[in-house]
């Protein structure tokens, strides 16, 4: 056999195996570990930030809530109804489509 | 797989089908970690290579612009995975060759001993030499699909391909 032969047999050996489902397998399993930590990552941040926001916001109302108690007492008051208010509107919306359907 | 049958799947992906890309996977691995473990030399490297390209591919695939095909463009992907984990860690632990993968390989129809030596000779080569001949010489891919996967001008391409012949064949020879 001549040297080209031999290269070409020696190069053409397979180096391959036949189509691996675990590798596929192993490929999606790995893609979806990726997608959960990137979700993840993605969730801490949403979550540090609005942390960070609530703090900055509760540093200057601990200094002027204990003068303006009625003034605190009155925005609790209205942030509740209106959250109140909202969440009526949407369970009320969800029913009638429901019952739309 | 026909090309009208790729990009339908490479479209239902797109749209985060997993199971388009599981199609896609299982049909292009075959080629895809044949060129790695032609190239990394040592066997579970090379699918470990091949796993990071498809998964890299699967979250980069809204880039894939159709020019070379999906087999190529995962290809590249993991070609620049491995030249840049090479560079990273060194070149000579990279070069150890996994020599169980090649003698458990008792189908070949190639002698041992020039599957060993073909295999040293390989390793011996520059990174983008042996590349250009694991593409074009092991798996038959075309000069213009190589030059498109190492992003290398086509005239680099096939003077790679001549030279890492010449080298192969002149180890095989028993010159060096």
């Amino acid at each position: 056999m001549d040297d080209e032969a031999r290269l070409a047999r020696a190069l053409g050996a397979p180096a391959a195996p036949k189509r691996d489902a675990a590798f596929t397998l192993g490929v999606m399993r790995e893609a979806e570990r990726q997608r959960f930590r990137r979700a993840w990552l993605l969730s801490l941040l949403r979550t540090a930030g609005v942390a960070a926001a609530g703090a900055a916001l509760a540093v200057p109302l601990m200094g002027w809530a204990p003068g303006n108690l009625a003034a605190l007492q009155n925005g609790l008051l209205t942030a509740g109804s209106l959250l109140a208010l909202v969440s009526f509107a949407r369970i009320m919306s969800q029913r009638l489509s429901i019952a739309a359907r | 797989m026909s090309p009208h049958e790729e990009a339908r799947l490479i479209a239902a992906a797109r749209r985060g089908d997993s199971r388009a890309f599981a199609a896609l996977v299982d049909a292009h691995q075959q080629a895809v970690r044949g060129f790695f473990r032609r190239f990394a030399g040592h066997w579970a490297e090379a699918d470990d290579i091949a796993q990071e390209a498809f998964v890299t591919a699967w979250s980069k695939l809204s880039r894939f612009e159709g020019r070379s095909s999906f087999r190529s463009w995962v290809c590249g992907i993991g070609y620049r995975i491995a030249r840049d984990a090479r560079r990273a860690h060194g070149r000579g632990a990279v070069r150890d060759n996994d020599w169980a993968s090649v003698h458990d390989d008792r189908d070949a129809a190639a002698p041992l001993e020039d599957r060993i030596a073909l295999a040293k000779a390989m390793a011996e080569l520059p990174d983008d030499q042996r590349a250009a001949v694991a593409l074009c010489l092991g798996e038959g891919f075309s000069h213009t699909e190589a030059a498109a996967i190492l992003a290398l001008p086509l005239g680099t391409v096939k003077s790679h391909v001549t030279r890492g012949r010449e080298r192969l064949l002149s180890r095989l020879r028993g010159d060096d």
